[in-house]
């Protein structure tokens, strides 16, 4: 019986390595194979996540498969799979978008020069990421964390003759790096304290003898700053939409649905650990809330259509933050579920216009006749009426549960702050959608027909625009369904939690609320950009302050540039080898000279006038006498 | 006359072999570069298949030292060749073995005086081997000098940038190493009354004073501290590093200033255990100097191996503070990153010397764009580059996670200093990867090559050891408990 879970997981979880490392070294030269053995590799995840997920979805009782892979002293690190229905969840999400996704980029990607390149990415990030979700330690876990930030680093950095794009894979990676020093940090705190890092033994509640309370606080604190860094939330959420500089397929997969949302599976694999310290748990929900307030900001503004889609990941994943840190272990990870699904489908929409127009900008793409792409137009106006939480798409119902938590919080701002971004989410959505329904002006039917910046043709094979198009309508499904499942994954996922769940008021006035606000976003979007003779330009943009605010990012990338700048490369960075010029070598240089100059001294004492050699053996003799004789 | 008829003498055989291979070259004629060249392939490969050997051989139940070989040689002083390895030993000989090989193959393309420049590289190892297996203080001294020696003259000749004074300084620096090593071995020695050299007859608890103790193990550490590159002596090894053609930068920053840390290990904390708790918290104090210093300075170099250079010296405080740690897993940590470590720099000097042989700039400001002419060899300075940024699965990640782990329980700032300097040491890496492989293809190299397989060979055989010890590192921890835990054990509290 367990035999075949494991060796389902096994497969699930190796496949996508072997592709990786058979396409690195052995079959770079042949890019279909390349492309067709990821696909199957992925594909033969998702089949075993889907067994483990039929096998194992009703049995209350994790399943936990370990071997040490290194001892050192006291220390050891197992290796192994966790199986619970929250890793079970996720493990399905992660592998089908993987496997969706990449088969559009067959279509995406045709005829690019590094599509092995590529498609070994993609298998690494894929193994990377199944890893950390089924990861039974902290420590394997964040093994696969850094991982799935290589593979990022990668991807973001593919074309990387762009340097847009390796300044963006780069500072993915250095941002994402600043969260992950505390998150090691606070793994070290927690082993110095538990010895343990078992994710099971660490949601227990006996943990909390093991701490002193503040230090609990500091070392889930900590923990949490990789999952800021991870999830891009405030402050160090600027790498996200520069992380666009990608190709689309990777946005989908990578900077929306799965790797981004690791953060917050971290905090849900974490969950009852999290809720020992409510400090650091009102500081999660205060971070939550300040992200996604603030990319919503910054998603007004923004005429690039994947800046958009990048802002309101932020956000949505701030939300998700918010339903945690507010106490409901389940809204969290059912918006992580109903995200990953309409924000894949929003990015791999996106692309099909970025790559038939060649061009990001959503005016740009209205004019060019962008309605005439009609499945991924509708597609995508579907999933934006999830993201902004209208009834009776997925997006709605898990945006509902994560109303519903932050009512039952004392204070009201933090449901004001939620309902606020839920008519700023449908404003800012709506806007995009509506500037491709309703453009100001439709130009003359020459679509162009041109190559485009990396070379592929665009009279493209029927072929291609059909595997574009199969995933778009696949991954509108659960956008149109999920919704529906709400009870189902309740109990599904409350089997898994150790802890109780606290049970959320119903209050009947809430969706109606939540929903009206998201209407208004959606009025008002439509009297500033949808009718005829809408102005097309939004109420933030009128403003040169608020306009500069938002799209200067609230001035936080100046901050880290002038961080790094200032500080780093011209403060301590030139203090340090400076200091090794002129202070230490140039105190050793120094000896040296003193040692020639030395050496000359004594030298001229035996070397000029006979009167001075003499002077000398005479006081050689004197010494020679005062020693022997006293 | 302890060398037992059974058991054949496995260390002597590696140094008859770099021997062998020294005479061989020495008796072909000058100008018959490829014999020449293959004869070095040979015997370095030999001295590498006998390592191998030695790591497979070698009983980890049993640990302690083992192939032990004992011949007296001079009776009256009591200096004895006695050879023997453990656990500590043990992962420095298969790192020298294959640092030594792949430096050989690395220098394929050399036309400039080809049998001199083997001849001294063969010089230069069969020091470094016999100094990891000896264990009488006068050999080890002995094998310390004979490796030092032709340093000078391998960078003075066959160097660049600033080669002479490079070699100067290096040689300068060691030198004055070595007269700290050479009174503490004196003084230990004449202080325990023994009349012996022998390390293990000389480890006895109670032979040395506390005092004595404190007073050799301090020489020792500033001795070969400052061929481990400790802050505030490393301003040699990034000149050195600099000035040094690829394969004795190689051997150099991969196995040379292994050897300084080695010392450390083998002398101080081995003879001296109270001086390596007294000193335990200087040690500390300056390798987390080095290791945050270390890669502020990296970040304002403009030369590529100068980069290399720093982050040297960041890699090797990490061995400093998991020494200092006091602990098993900080030595194991310690032990497992000189490997690590050796094998990358190993790697970033072989595959930054193919690149400089093709291009003859090291400017960062003059590459860049090489991914496209030579993916490949490209290719392997990314991996050299995240195997220093210590990306997971790759060998350095779990040197540093265990010294981290060992070094937040004793000194917990310290640590989160260690740590908050690997987001620094990213962004220079990076910055590096940035400015030499990637951006728009750079029409002044566009008409190089990228590596064959058979130039690639050393590089390969770097990367495949950094992902086998990444992916299984219980290999080389095993081993190393061997030798840690017993010596933890019999330290005096």
């Amino acid at each position: 019986m367990m035999d075949i879970s494991l060796a389902a997981a096994l497969t699930g979880l190796l496949a996508p390595l072997l592709a990786f490392a058979l396409i690195m070294v052995l079959l770079r030269g042949r890019p279909h194979l390349c492309a067709g053995l990821s696909i199957a590799a992925v594909g033969l995840s998702l089949g075993s996540a889907l067994l483990l997920l039929a096998r194992h979805g009703a049995s209350p009782n994790p399943l936990e498969y370990s071997v040490q892979w290194m001892v050192s002293g006291d220390l050891a690190v197992g290796a192994g799979v966790f199986l619970d229905p929250l890793s079970l969840l996720m493990m399905v999400v992660v592998a089908l978008i993987c496997l969706l996704v990449q088969i559009y980029s067959l279509g995406y990607m045709a005829g690019d020069p590094g599509l092995a390149r590529y498609y070994g990415f993609m298998s690494l990030f894929a193994w990377a990421m199944l890893s950390l979700t089924l990861a039974p330690n902290l420590l394997q876990l964040y093994v696969f964390w850094e991982l799935v930030g290589l593979s990022s680093y990668l991807l973001i950095g593919f074309w990387f003759e762009k340097y847009s794009a390796t300044q963006a894979g780069k500072k993915a990676f250095v941002m994402t790096r600043l969260g992950d020093v505390a998150f090691l940090l606070g793994i070290l705190l927690v082993l110095a304290h538990l010895g343990n890092l078992g994710i099971r033994e660490m949601n227990t509640a006996a943990v909390a003898a093991a701490f002193e309370p503040s230090t609990l606080t500091v070392a889930i604190l900590l923990i949490f700053g990789g999952i800021v860094g991870k999830s891009a939330q405030f402050p160090l959420l600027t790498w996200l939409p520069d992380a666009m500089e990608g190709p689309t397929p990777v946005s989908a997969l990578l900077h929306s649905a799965t790797m981004v949302a690791a953060g917050v599976y971290l905090f849900a694999r974490l969950y009852p650990f999290f809720s020992l310290s409510p400090t650091a748990m009102a500081v999660c929900l205060a971070v939550g809330t300040i992200s996604m307030l603030l990319a919503a900001t910054m998603a007004m503004v923004t005429r690039d259509i994947k800046q958009v889609w990048a802002y309101s990941t932020i956000s949505q994943l701030g939300f998700m933050l918010m339903g945690l840190a507010s106490g409901s272990y389940f809204a969290g990870v059912f918006h992580l579920t109903t995200h990953a699904g309409f924000k894949a489908l929003l990015f791999l929409c996106a692309g099909v216009f970025i790559h038939h127009f060649e061009t990001n900008d959503m005016v740009a793409i209205g004019r060019a006749g962008g309605r005439r792409q009609l499945i991924p137009l509708v597609c995508m106006t579907l999933a934006a009426a999830a993201l902004a939480g209208l009834p009776p798409l997925s997006g709605f119902f898990s945006k509902e549960a994560v109303m519903a938590a932050l009512a039952a919080q004392p204070n009201p701002i933090w449901l004001g702050a939620g309902l606020l971004g839920a008519f700023l989410t449908a404003y800012y959505a709506f806007r995009l959608i509506f500037l491709i329904w309703f453009p100001d002006r439709v130009s003359a039917e020459t679509a162009p027909e041109n190559t485009d910046a990396h070379g592929h043709a665009h009279a493209q094979p029927r072929w291609q625009v059909l595997v574009m198009l199969v995933p778009l309508v696949v991954l509108a499904l659960p956008t149109l369904g999920l919704g529906g499942l709400q009870t189902h994954l309740m109990s599904f996922l409350a089997a898994g939690l150790t802890g109780p769940e606290p049970v959320l008021p119903h209050l009947p006035w809430l969706p109606l609320t939540a929903s009206g606000c998201a209407l208004a976003g959606l009025i008002l979007a439509w009297f500033e950009f949808g009718r005829r003779r809408a102005p097309r330009i939004g109420f933030a943009e009128r403003s040169a302050f608020w306009r500069s605010l938002f799209a200067e990012r609230w001035y936080i990338d100046r901050f880290y540039r002038a961080l790094v700048d200032r500080v780093i490369d011209r403060g301590l960075a030139r203090l340090c080898a400076g200091g090794d010029r002129h202070v230490i070598d140039g105190a050793v240089d120094g000896l040296g000279r003193g040692t020639v100059a030395s050496g000359k001294a004594v030298s001229g004492l035996h070397r000029i006038m006979i009167q001075h050699r003499l002077g000398t053996m005479f006081a050689v003799i004197i010494f020679l006498a005062l020693y022997f004789f006293i | 006359m302890h060398i037992s008829p059974t058991a054949f003498p496995w260390l002597s055989s590696i140094l008859f072999c770099c021997l062998g291979g020294l005479i061989t070259i020495l008796l072909l004629p000058g100008r018959r570069h490829q014999e020449i060249k293959w004869v070095s392939a040979f015997f370095s490969g030999l001295t590498l298949v006998l390592t191998l050997n030695l790591f497979l051989l070698y009983d980890q139940r049993v640990g302690g030292l083992q192939f032990v070989e004992r011949v007296s040689w001079i009776p009256s002083l009591g200096i004895t060749y006695f050879n023997g390895i453990d656990g500590f030993s043990l992962p420095m000989l298969l790192l020298s073995g294959i640092v030594f090989f792949t430096a050989v193959l690395t220098m394929w393309e050399l036309e400039h005086r080809v049998k001199e420049f083997f001849a001294l590289l063969f010089l230069l190892v069969t020091g470094v081997f016999g100094l990891f297996m000896s264990l009488d203080l006068f050999f080890i001294f002995v094998w310390y000098d004979v490796s030092l020696f032709p340093m000078y003259l391998l960078i003075a000749i066959w160097g660049s940038t600033r080669k002479e004074y490079g070699a100067m300084k290096l040689t300068l620096y060691l030198l004055a190493g070595s007269a700290l090593i050479l009174p503490g071995i004196v003084y230990l020695v004449v202080q325990s009354g023994l009349q012996t050299f022998d390390l293990t007859a000389l480890m006895r608890a109670d032979l040395f004073s506390p005092f004595e103790q404190k007073l050799g193990f301090f020489l020792f550490y500033i001795g070969f501290g400052i061929l481990a590159g400790v802050w505030p002596f490393h301003t040699w090894s990034p000149v050195g590093h600099v000035a040094a053609p690829t394969a004795v930068s190689m051997v150099h920053a991969g196995v040379l200033m292994k050897i300084g840390a080695f010392g450390i290990l083998r002398l101080g904390i081995f003879l001296c255990p109270l001086g390596w708790l007294y000193w335990a918290p200087l040690m500390a104090l300056l390798a987390t100097i080095g290791i945050v210093y270390g890669v502020f300075a990296g970040l304002r170099q403009t030369d590529i191996k100068y980069v290399i250079g720093y982050s040297s010296v960041s890699h090797m405080g990490i061995v400093g503070l998991g020494l200092a740690t006091v602990s098993v897993e900080g030595l194991n940590g310690a032990v497992f990153q000189m490997f690590a470590h050796g094998i990358m720099t190993a790697l970033f000097f072989s595959a930054v010397g193919y690149i400089y042989d093709r291009t003859h700039t090291k400017a960062l400001d003059e590459l860049g764009g090489l991914s496209h002419t030579m993916p490949v060899a490209s290719g392997y300075l990314v991996i050299a580059a995240l195997t220093g940024i210590g990306v997971p699965c790759l060998a350095s990640f779990w040197a540093e996670l265990t010294v981290f782990i060992a070094s937040f329980r004793v000194y917990p700032l310290y640590a989160t200093l260690a740590v908050a300097a690997l987001v620094v040491s990213a962004l220079f890496m990076l910055r590096v990867l940035q400015r030499t492989c990637y951006g728009p293809p750079n029409e002044r190299l566009a008409h190089l090559g990228d590596v064959s397989l058979g130039l690639g060979l050393p590089r390969m055989i770097l990367v495949a050891v950094i992902l086998l010890f990444g992916l299984f590192p219980a290999l080389m921890f095993e081993l190393i408990q061997t030798a840690s835990i017993p010596l933890l054990n019999g330290l005096p509290r």
